[in-house]
């Protein structure tokens, strides 16, 4: 060790290492003392959300030998590594002994624990831990991969056709319909043609035919009197098209003919299954949306999986996870154990709001979120990429416009750290306000959370577009592109996928956004979905803020945290999404 | 482009094809300008109805009055901005005392003492605290911490208060400042610690005695940022704190210093700059009255603190920054 301090003609000090080594664990405590905080109060709303506290010992049992145990067993086979199968089973099986026996003594001795008991205690602080680790080692292996990938391909096509079919509540769909039959349509072919042909005038032609279309129809909109029934304009719009392109993705990576067909075909007939099906959470016939979206990207998995010949044995996971919670439901249900009544239900995410606890619902907010994220994603996108570019491509150093483009990254920087409520104010005085998009609308608050998230994706974008080695440029413009083709065809591709993940973080940091939405005079409380963009609407997290006023416990333990949990699974989602988005793209450039 | 043809198009760009390329260039600037007139859009809408209202409210009224009662149905209106200053003071500083010394302490054991490993896995994850939504951590506050301190260390708290609601702030906050100074902590090179080790320093001198001391400036920077943004946050006050301005009893200490007893203020509701902003909104909003003019007096005094301090975080870290 080395030396403390000289004493005068004593040769070396002492030196104590307990000063130190303090401090190393000081440091260490106090960096994960927030996160530690954070994850016990994410415990306690969970377990007031899913209404765990109630919980017979036996029922959660239950479930943990048929569900979770087999789920475990499905990861470590896909790991195939006995020492962590081994220690998976050491933690398991240690960890419920050194929970139930602290959890006790700490009861017993210092002081009871509210609304917890060991055995939850042992499956948030355990097991819970435990299974995210198997899924992530699991999931690198080709059995996990294939399993996890059907799973998260399947749910994440349903969420997207969800979202998409709840726009058309707002959204005039016979309109859609015709802009995609006179408009998308005969774009589509003309670039088609073009492509097929090498025919730079058609795919030229394209983009005009497409305006003049949409144009079109718009006029048609409200001379036409008959239109074709819902599920139809769905099928046509969304279950033919994505069929199309579930086909041609499969023909693209190398398929053949005939599995390509099979793809199509199989995502068509889902949609076909969708217009017999529907929810009343829905527009009519958009079950056919949400089936399309849903088995395309399965179909198209599956036929990869069949094509690999490898890790073909994770086309069980759906099974492992489907019987277990048959066999859980069977069991619980011949010995009559009771089970929890969970605030978060289905009935929960579809009905409206209300003043009794029971019957509350975060419907109307959940479709007013959808509306205003959407309208925030296009405009945030554009905005956002399109001020990156002109600061990373389009600006000299020098200049009059290198001056102009450092005004702007000071002005974004600034722009970053003014408080949110701020927003909300420039919000009220000039879109609601000035402009007349009227007060709590969703244009308003659209437009308002997108100037909020702006400095985010405008910085983001910029370290994508910066990243870009200048190679591509040179040789892009040696071959004589001009700048925009440069920018167009290989700076923007190769930024896309750091592009694509701020984009989606910073729409992460919109959804969660109260005190704007508070400020343009958001409804803290709707009890029907909005109609068009236009109308008053609520949000998740005003409903939330809503809720949390109320004095009444089921409110403050239950149905708030519901919302809490649904929020912050939507969340979680999305950034998800943004890391696997990510490391898929870079990994394939 | 050509159309295809095998030989390579060597003419000059057709009068087209320009136009086309400064058109796209105009809307990277149109995009870029956007960025620009929000500045400028929050300057005009806050100063034109901040304008207003101090001609009705002489703006020496405003700073030094003590009576903050915009309720135009509570009788008398009165716009003195002293108690929500010591509502937002009381929530900033307290939140300090967990974010400053955590935030601190992390950033040395992230740059110091954490292994590679570790500090991949621990910089996201502390990022998570800053992503969870403002709103949450306000129903937190409310529902999990409130009550867990009435029942162990505060019985006398009320249900709404100001300690809660700056814990959670403290937590929120803690990444703004380890990852801005872990930052320039990194940033110390490694040339200065070898020279602590070789003059025999132990690990945790180095830490403190020389890498602290040499990143100070960052350090600072850090900790302005992280304070301008309590100073501006809300949904957690607003849900955690409740919504009344009071004003404290200012007692007089020995050799008469005046103070303010932290229990008064801490175990007891209050109100912050942005509440009452909020509190405004969330009645009947009406253009033109005087509550109304008077939440964009409150938010233009609060945008000029959160830009003074952005600026000066800025400036600190730019000039007192030793270049190596």
């Amino acid at each position: 060790m080395a030396v403390d301090r000289e004493r005068a003609g004593a040769g070396f000090g002492e030196v104590s290492r307990v000063k130190g080594v303090a401090f190393r664990y000081v440091s260490f405590g106090a960096s994960i003392v927030g996160l530690v905080a954070l994850a016990t109060l994410l415990v306690y709303v969970f377990i007031d959300a899913f209404d765990l506290a109630n919980t017979n010992p036996v029922w959660l049992l239950v479930y943990f030998l048929t569900l979770v145990v087999p789920f475990i067993g499905f990861c470590l086979y896909s790991a195939g590594d006995r020492a962590l199968t081994r220690r998976t089973a050491l933690v398991l099986g240690g960890g419920l002994v050194a929970t139930a026996v602290a959890f006790e003594a700490i009861e017993l001795l210092i002081t009871p624990i509210p609304r917890l008991t060991w055995q939850l205690a042992y499956l948030f602080v355990v097991v819970a831990p435990v299974v995210s680790y198997v899924v992530f080692v699991g999931a690198q292996k080709p059995v996990g991969a294939t399993g996890f990938g059907l799973l998260g391909r399947t749910l994440g096509g349903a969420v997207l056709g969800t979202a998409v079919a709840i726009l058309f509540i707002v959204l005039d769909m016979r309109l859609w319909f015709l802009v995609f039959t006179l408009g998308v349509v005969p774009a589509g072919a003309a670039r088609a043609y073009g492509r097929y042909r090498g025919s730079g005038r058609a795919l030229g032609l394209s983009i005009p035919v497409g305006v003049l279309g949409a144009v079109a129809a718009v006029f048609l909109r409200d001379v036409l009197r008959t239109y074709p029934t819902p599920p139809f304009i769905f099928i046509w719009t969304f279950g033919a098209p994505i069929a199309l392109a579930a086909g041609l993705f499969v023909l693209n990576r190398g398929g053949t003919r005939r599995s390509a067909a099979a793809v199509g075909g199989v995502s068509l007939a889902a949609a076909a299954v969708g217009t017999v099906t529907g929810s009343s959470a829905l527009p009519e016939g958009s079950a056919v949306l949400v089936f399309a979206a849903a088995a395309a990207p399965l179909a198209i998995h599956l036929h990869g999986v069949l094509d690999a010949e490898k890790g073909r044995v994770g086309l069980v996971l759906p099974v492992i996870l489907g019987g277990g919670v048959l066999l859980g439901a069977a069991l619980v249900g011949a010995f009559g154990i009771p089970g929890p009544d969970p605030w978060l239900d289905p009935g929960y995410l579809t009905e409206a709001p209300s003043r009794t606890a029971v019957e509350a619902g975060l419907y109307p907010a959940i479709v007013g979120s959808v509306i205003i994220i959407a309208l925030v994603a296009v405009l945030s996108f554009v905005l956002g990429v399109g001020a990156a570019v002109f600061l990373e491509e389009y600006t000299a150093d020098t200049g009059v416009v290198g001056a102009i483009a450092r005004i702007i990254q000071i002005n974004i920087a600034n722009l970053a750290a003014v408080p949110s409520v701020v927003y909300g104010l420039l919000g009220l005085g000039l879109f609601a306000n000035l402009l007349g998009f009227g007060f709590g609308t969703a244009v308003t608050a659209a437009l308002t959370l997108s100037l909020l998230i702006l400095p985010i994706t405008v910085i983001s974008a910029q370290e994508a577009i910066r990243a870009v080695p200048d190679e591509l440029r040179q040789g892009s413009y040696a071959m004589g592109a001009t700048r925009w083709q440069t920018t167009k065809k290989v700076v923007l591709p190769e930024a896309m996928p750091g592009i694509l993940t701020g984009t989606i973080l910073a729409l992460g940091r919109a959804i969660g956004e109260t005190a704007p939405l508070i400020m343009i005079g958001a409804a803290t409380t709707v009890f029907s979905a909005p109609s068009n963009v236009w109308s008053r609407f609520s949000a998740m997290p005003m409903q939330i803020y809503a809720w949390a006023n109320f004095p009444q416990a089921e409110f403050r333990y239950g149905v708030v945290a519901a919302g809490v949990v649904t929020l912050l699974i939507v969340l979680l989602s999305m950034n998800t999404t943004a890391i696997i988005v990510r490391n898929k793209l870079e990994r394939d450039s | 482009m050509s159309d295809g043809a095998g030989t390579p198009d060597l003419q000059r760009p057709s009068s087209l094809t320009r136009i086309k390329e400064s058109g796209y260039g105009g809307v990277f600037v149109a995009c870029a300008a956007v960025t620009l007139l929000t500045t400028i859009a929050i300057f005009a809408t806050l100063l034109s109805d901040a304008l207003f209202f101090f001609s009705e409210v002489p703006i020496t009224e405003f700073l030094s009055g003590t009576e903050w009662s915009p309720n135009p149905r509570g009788g008398g209106l009165s716009f003195g901005i002293v108690p929500l200053v010591i509502g937002t003071l009381t929530v900033t500083i307290t939140a300090a005392f967990v974010a400053l010394p955590i935030g601190t302490l992390t950033a040395i054991y992230l740059s110091e003492y954490a292994t590679p490993r570790v500090r991949s896995i621990l910089k996201p994850m502390l990022e998570i605290l800053a992503g969870v939504p403002t709103v949450v951590y306000g129903y937190f506050a409310l529902v999990y911490i409130t009550p867990a301190l009435q029942a162990t260390l505060f019985p006398e708290m009320r249900t709404f208060n100001a300690l809660s609601a700056s814990l959670m702030i403290g937590i929120m906050t803690i990444p703004m400042v380890s990852s801005i100074s872990e930052d320039a902590m990194s940033a110390v090179p490694d040339s200065l610690r070898q020279a602590g080790y070789g003059l025999g320093a132990t690990k945790y001198e180095v830490s403190t005695g020389i890498v602290v001391p040499a990143s100070l400036s960052g350090i600072a920077s850090s900790y302005i940022l992280a304070i301008s943004r309590a100073i501006g946050e809300t949904m957690i006050v607003v849900v955690a704190m409740g919504a009344q301005a009071n004003m404290p009893e200012v007692r007089s200490a020995l050799f008469g210093i005046p103070y303010i007893h932290p229990a008064e203020v801490l175990f007891d509701s209050g109100m912050t700059i942005t509440v009452s902003m909020v509190q405004i909104a969330g009645g009947d909003l009406v253009g033109g009255t005087l509550p109304y003019d008077a939440m964009f007096a409150l938010g233009l005094t609060l945008f000029v603190i959160t830009l003074i301090m952005n600026v000066l975080s800025d400036i600190i870290a730019e000039r007192y920054r030793e270049a190596y």
